[in-house]
């Protein structure tokens, strides 16, 4: 638009201008398009391709070498790096939650491809593009040594077994069915607990296997590997100018053994491999777009049953939470030195300490260091019940604190004992007093007790993030999800109610 | 029935109490005015230990503590078995009724069946004019029941002798006869009692003699015509003078 608009024509009707602005901002929404569309030319000027993984993947794929925690090493990472040059273009690598990559990569997150062992199933290919695969690994099931019987997953039916959390060992094992699945964050917890017997097997990628079975005599292979799949890069979708370029390059570093070598130095290659170089796409990839409050009849029934476990383990949680307090909040206001002293180290020590490490401690700690091998679910009850018990344990106090110095008097001067006076004058009006408070703690455990989903435990939570990850529906089913949390807090929250109503009609 | 030698509380470098000594026989009525701050709450509350003694002897009925020597809590417990309490606050039990607060220490404490402790509990309560508040919680009744209430919890422990400290002063002026009235009748039926007050008309009504405080130690005692009539000691004569005859 380079016409200049003399000033005397600013007092022309305003219409006249409209052609020309119309056209400036077709302009500008063309070029802001094409900038979006075309993330290669993006990638090309900027000189960089951005690859989102997470540095806890662990080895072989991408981990920090034992002498030096500012490097990453791993066999993804020197991919990406052999991909990025064979573009043109320099790497750079962007630490993303694994389990939110992908979402990450769908809201136009600062990567422009995911390189994280992301597998080419119909499920993921319906959240993003994807490359034609850079490497093919299979299924490995993992058991004890001291146990020959096991060769193959059948003989582990109705066994509980470990899996990533939405990772295609889980989707294998819901698909067949019949298995105890326990559900893992990371790829290193579940040879632990399959070390120490809480689990019979571990079902996983032969990298992962291969990793941690290296120099483990206490673990074994288990029968051949099988279910082959495929990791591919992940490309947001429509980005099809980026994703051919992407395919030339993978297919230029399959054919001229550049593959090979990175794989073989990370001890990855194998006979099946060779498969890269004439690996051709599948006819027809069916893509499908799943909504979760569409197919409710499918997900509801799960996240109820996911709920049923979040009910179990609050209430079994508060009851501890509720009964240990009201010792503790005792023992500190009444008992003599050193058990007071105790008293108010545990409440200040679980105050101030995170819940999420105690849950770690209790659950893993205690099974490696003392070999006390809580259930999952034991481990999730103990860690928000010694958690809670130390606010309840303040509730009360607060409540104790509050009942007035002559009820004690009083009760003292009809000749009760302290303990009797305690019990028949003090405690009923101060729990009274504490209820609301302690009843909100109830609710908000509710909520907090999603937190033990890190230890292998199908709540609410961890269930929505597992059917979220798999179907890309996070606001449906976190509708849903949010729906059912919500009726649970109502539903305490009016039970609450109800019993302070009678306690306080009572005491009028 | 009450012996108490040269009991002596200091509260830090403040003297409360200086070798007080008390006698008190078997349904005599004594009561202690003073000033605030003479002591004579104290006094009252080192009966029944709820303030602890720096020195002194306390006999009361068959318990004897020597207070220069850590009294064990079970014989704290003993001596207050003997000593009913009336406060000033009342402190009736607010989440149990009338008939609660009365039942409770009879039941829990001396733990007899609460089907014979009901039927002393409700003539208790007659005896106080309250059979029709039986079932009521202390936030419904007033002041004035509420003590009448506390006096009828305390006699239900069948004290020797029942220590009252200050029982009208938090009292509006026409609810403190009802209590009075209850207390005239109790010291007529020969009830030991010990009263702390500044209740002048209620130290006339009911006690067979009243001794004076002042600065930890009583400065005049006597019948209750000579004391409050004819006042002999200056601090005592000062303390009539503003306290008007009730």
């Amino acid at each position: 638009m380079p016409e200049r608009h003399p000033q005397t024509r600013t007092n022309q009707p305003l219409l006249r201008g409209l052609p020309t602005t119309a056209s400036i901002l077709l302009l500008l929404l063309l070029s802001l398009v094409r900038a979006q569309a075309d993330l290669w030319s993006e990638v090309q000027s900027r000189g960089v391709l951005r690859w989102g993984d997470d540095a806890e993947g662990g080895a072989p794929y991408i981990y920090h070498p034992e002498n030096d925690a500012t490097r990453l090493v791993g066999f993804e990472v020197e991919f990406a790096e052999a991909l990025a040059a064979r573009l043109g273009v320099r790497d750079q690598f962007v630490q993303n939650n694994w389990d939110m990559l992908l979402p990450a990569l769908r809201q136009g997150g600062n990567f422009d491809v995911v390189i994280a062992g992301m597998e080419r199933t119909p499920e993921n290919l319906a959240k993003a593009d994807m490359s034609r695969p850079y490497f093919v690994f299979a299924q490995q099931l993992v058991v004890r040594s001291n146990n020959a019987a096991w060769q193959s997953i059948s003989d582990l039916k109705g066994k509980p077994v470990g899996v990533l959390s939405a990772s295609s060992s889980h989707r294998l094992l819901e698909r067949l069915g019949g298995f105890d699945i326990r559900v893992y964050q990371d790829n290193v917890n579940y040879f632990r607990d399959l070390e120490v017997g809480r689990i019979d097997g571990v079902l996983t990628d032969t990298p992962i296997a291969q990793v941690n079975l290296a120099g483990n005599d206490r673990l074994r292979a288990a029968g051949a590997p099988f279910e082959p799949g495929y990791y591919a890069v992940a490309v947001p979708a429509g980005e099809t100018n980026l994703l051919r370029r992407l395919d030339t390059a993978i297919e230029g570093l399959a054919a001229d053994g550049t593959l090979e070598r990175i794989y073989t130095k990370y001890g990855q290659w194998s006979a099946t491999q060779e498969g890269l170089r004439t690996w051709q796409p599948p006819v027809e990839v069916v893509r499908r777009q799943r909504s979760g409050l569409r197919e409710w009849r499918t997900f509801l029934p799960m996240l109820l049953r996911a709920a049923v476990t979040t009910v179990w383990v609050t209430c079994g949680g508060m009851i501890l939470a509720v009964t240990l307090g009201l010792a503790l909040a005792i023992v500190k206001q009444y008992a003599p030195a050193p058990l007071r002293w105790m008293a108010v180290a545990y409440i200040e020590v679980f105050r101030g300490t995170p819940l999420l490490l105690q849950i770690y401690f209790i659950y893993f700690g205690l099974a490696q260091q003392l070999g006390l091998k809580l259930s999952a679910g034991a481990a999730a009850v103990l860690a928000l019940g010694l958690n809670y018990a130390a606010t309840e344990a303040e509730n009360y106090r607060a409540g104790l604190l509050s009942v007035p110095r002559g009820q004690m008097e009083a009760a003292l001067a009809l000749g009760m004992k302290q303990r009797v006076a305690l019990r028949r004058v003090l405690l009923p009006q101060a729990l009274r007093i504490s209820l609301p408070s302690v009843t909100n703690d109830f609710i908000a455990m509710f909520k907090d007790s999603s937190i033990v989903s890190v230890i292998a435990l199908v709540e609410l939570t961890k269930e929505f993030q597992i059917r979220a990850i798999d179907t890309g529906d996070y606001l449906g089913l976190g509708l849903m999800t949010a729906g059912i949390y919500f009726a649970m807090s109502w539903t305490a929250s009016l039970g609450a109610r109800r019993i302070e109503r009678m306690l306080h009609h009572d005491h009028r | 029935m009450i012996t108490v030698e040269k009991l002596t509380k200091s509260f830090g470098s403040h003297r409360v109490l200086d070798a007080v000594d008390h006698r008190q026989e078997r349904s005599e009525s004594v009561v202690i005015l003073g000033p605030s701050g003479c002591g004579k709450s104290t006094f009252l509350r080192c009966l029944n230990q709820l303030e602890v003694p720096d020195s002194g002897r306390i006999t009361i009925s068959d318990v004897t503590v020597d207070c220069a020597r850590p009294v064990p809590r079970e014989v704290q417990r003993q001596l207050r078995l003997r000593a009913g309490m009336v406060f000033q606050q009342f402190h009736l039990f607010p989440h149990l009724t009338a008939l609660e607060n009365i039942l409770e220490a009879p039941v829990h404490v001396q733990g007899r069946p609460r089907a014979e402790v009901l039927d002393e509990a409700r003539a208790l309560l007659a005896q106080v004019g309250l059979s029709d508040r039986a079932g009521h919680r202390p936030s419904q009744l007033s002041g004035g029941q509420q003590q009448r209430v506390a006096i009828a919890r305390a006699l239900a422990m069948r004290p020797a002798v029942l220590l009252l400290d200050e029982p009208t002063s938090a009292l509006d002026p026409e609810l403190r006869e009802e209590v009075r009235d209850v207390l005239r009748r109790l010291a007529d039926d020969g009830l030991t009692m010990l009263l702390v007050t500044h209740d002048l008309q209620l130290a006339r009504d009911v006690s067979d003699r009243i001794r004076f405080f002042h600065g930890g130690q009583v400065v005049e005692e006597g019948r209750p015509e000579a004391v409050l009539d004819n006042p002999q000691h200056p601090r005592t004569r000062e303390f009539m003078g503003k306290t008007g005859g009730g």
